[in-house]
């Protein structure tokens, strides 16, 4: 095991994974920016380094300052989280260039896995279903045209580079295609610093599904089952639960084979995510792979008991996974929802300012992570994620009941901080969700139709 | 030829290291690529130099320049109440001001072991003049002060890890 774990993050996954090092007896270091110098998880960390001023730049992506401070605490590992340097390669080769261990895949790894359209490859010759698509980036308009006729409309241009939902555009018909390829173009260089684009068929009422991995350096691969994540805001996701509601036992199956495939054709190492899109019946068309420990991974660890964090850690230090796939079982169901410190009525603008009262949720089953406590102040630097609210429960109607009762708990009091609460309460209760027949696109239009005044 | 550069924001010092090579040939080019850098940097940089070094055993070339007259009032002053880390400062009167690690690393007093440190307590010295070196990613950065006035303490020991906004030495700044 690890001597001493530097936590490159901030926020809830901050101080969740220094939970997870408290529970292995690893003493954790947080770093921090000057914004965050009373955070939950400075307060929690055994030790603090303060890394920069507050804009990420300086502080939170400053590799140089996390790489001085690692090595001043004489810490042997550093947890990237999410985000943040989470998937940069040249990170991770820095860090092992330093005698440091990064938590997560090893830099090859994250080199293949981060160009999309090479991985869509990788996969469609590992067996798994890909939606009709280009093979490999497209260079030019023209190529774009041809490749486009055979694909068929509506289709998606996509940075190959990209993530968290950006850089994708959809094109509803052949005239468009031309300019949308160039701005997808000019949008993925501003964004991710190159210009790579590829096609691929869109499914426009398609639901979210993707499967939690974990692999250990000993051959052993494990999948966790999926977690549906289909309602979202803006492709950014709101509530994630599991099982998925879609899907039959078969396709269930399905889904495993598949994660664990694509896992070994990348030589996976540690928690993954491997994503895919569900079409109306249930069929299953391969994403792509993402490289880290994600915001929605607690919904998991509820239905299966498995602390991913913890394994997570473990396998990064050389041990074996204390888990076969015999011994992993989704039981009931778990649903994680996002609050976020932003206001839905003013166009869901961030709201940071002080949190004059927070009290979150407790009772039977519910689990809060959240990097706030109350008299804490909501930075207007970072992302505008407030808590996460997780419950479990023997049935899917159950959990909602138990959610909705969590969210009606939750009381967060100040005169700047509104939070997506209420709207999330009123997306629980809409019968599209109950039937669990909500595709990735709901939320907007069920905002877009609101908007509209009544006939 | 390996160089390394590194250029703190708002003025301050550039250093530019070479390793060593031996043959007299490779002297001779190394001085002559010494004197093209500092006809470059003299043209290049903003506000005029204050101290020119050029020390040819190690090919260490060494400039110090005023920061610009508009930057001057770079913030960085360190408060107490943002660092639960550091260590607790002795009370001073209000007017000291303490000049702060601008990022982490390993602070150093003196530009090589054995030699002078760069301030001692009670020395004048310049806005923008060398207080220390703070060593990261095997960079030297020179550490300025952004005042010029007496230096009346030192925080931070020799050769010891410092984190960001740290504050190494404290100065009374000359009435202005």
């Amino acid at each position: 095991m690890f001597r001493k774990i530097l936590i490159a993050n901030r926020g809830e996954i901050a101080l969740r994974v220094a939970r997870a090092c408290r529970e292995l007896g690893v003493p954790s270091v947080a770093v921090y920016s000057t914004a965050d110098s009373r955070s939950a998880a400075v307060r929690y960390a055994d030790e603090t380094v303060h890394i920069g001023p507050p804009p990420v730049k300086q502080s939170y992506l400053n590799i140089p300052n996390i790489i001085e401070a690692a090595l001043k605490c004489g810490a042997d590992a550093i947890h990237p989280g999410y985000g943040f340097l989470s998937e940069d390669a040249d990170f991770a080769e820095i860090c092992r260039d330093n005698g440091i261990t990064f938590i997560g895949p090893t830099p090859e790894v994250m080199h293949r896995i981060a160009d999309k359209a090479t991985v869509r490859g990788l996969m469609a010759d590992a067996g798994l279903p890909v939606l009709p698509g280009s093979d490999g980036s497209v260079g030019t308009a023209a190529e774009a045209r041809e490749i486009a006729a055979e694909i068929g409309f509506p289709l998606v241009v996509k940075a190959a580079a990209g993530g968290g939902g950006r850089g994708i555009a959809v094109v509803r018909e052949a005239a468009d295609l031309s300019a949308v390829f160039r701005e997808t173009r000019a949008t993925a260089q501003a964004l991710f610093g190159d210009p790579s684009v590829y096609l691929e068929r869109y499914l426009p009422s398609a639901a979210h599904v993707e499967a939690q991995i974990l692999c250990d350096g000993y051959g052993t691969a494990l999948h966790l089952g999926e977690r549906d994540c289909s309602l979202q805001r803006r492709k950014q996701k709101l509530v994630e639960e599991t099982p998925s509601p879609r899907l039959s036992e078969h396709q269930r199956a399905w889904l495993g084979e598949y994660a664990v495939t694509a896992a070994r054709a990348v030589d996976y190492l540690g928690a993954g995510t491997v994503e895919f899109l569900a079409d109306e019946e249930g069929r299953l068309t391969f994403m792509e792979i993402n490289g880290r420990i994600q915001v929605e991974h607690p919904a998991t660890e509820m239905a299966t008991g498995v602390d991913i964090v913890t394994e997570q850690i473990r396998v990064a230090a050389g041990e074996r996974l204390s888990w076969t796939q015999q011994d992993v079982t989704v039981r009931g169901v778990a649903i994680e929802c996002r609050v976020n410190a932003e206001d839905p009525v003013r166009g869901f603008r961030p709201t940071p300012g002080p949190l004059t009262v927070f009290r979150p949720p407790a009772g039977p089953f519910t689990r809060v992570d959240s990097g706030f406590a109350e008299g804490d102040t909501v930075a207007a630097h970072y992302d505008s994620l407030l808590a996460k609210v997780i419950v479990w429960a023997p049935t899917r109607k159950e959990a909602i009941a138990r959610l909705t009762r969590a969210l009606e708990e939750f009381q967060v009091g100040s005169e700047q901080v509104a939070t997506t609460i209420p709207l999330v309460r009123e997306l629980l209760a809409q019968p599209a969700f109950l039937a669990g027949r909500h595709s990735t696109v709901f939320v907007d239009e069920f905002l877009a139709a609101r908007a509209e005044p009544p006939a | 030829m390996r160089m390394t550069e590194r250029i703190t924001a708002n003025g301050g010092t550039l250093t530019t290291n070479t390793p060593q090579e031996t043959t007299p040939a490779a002297e001779e080019q190394r001085l002559r690529l010494i004197r093209e850098e500092i006809s470059r940097l003299v043209r290049d940089l903003p506000g005029p130099l204050t101290a020119v070094t050029a020390k040819i055993g190690d090919s260490q070339l060494e400039i110090v320049w005023a920061p610009p007259q508009a930057a001057a009032s770079r913030e960085i002053v360190w408060t107490e109440a943002a660092a639960p880390a550091a260590p607790a400062a002795p009370p001073v009167e209000e007017t000291a001001k303490a000049v702060t690690a601008p990022l982490v690393g390993t602070f150093y007093r003196a530009p090589e072991p054995g030699s002078r440190p760069f301030v001692e307590v009670g020395d004048r010295i310049g806005a923008g003049q060398t207080i220390g070196i703070v060593e990261a990613m095997k960079l030297m950065n020179h550490v300025v002060s952004d005042w010029a006035g007496v230096v009346t303490e030192i925080l931070a020991d020799d050769a010891t890890a410092v984190e960001f906004g740290q504050p190494l030495i404290r100065v009374e700044p000359d009435e202005s």
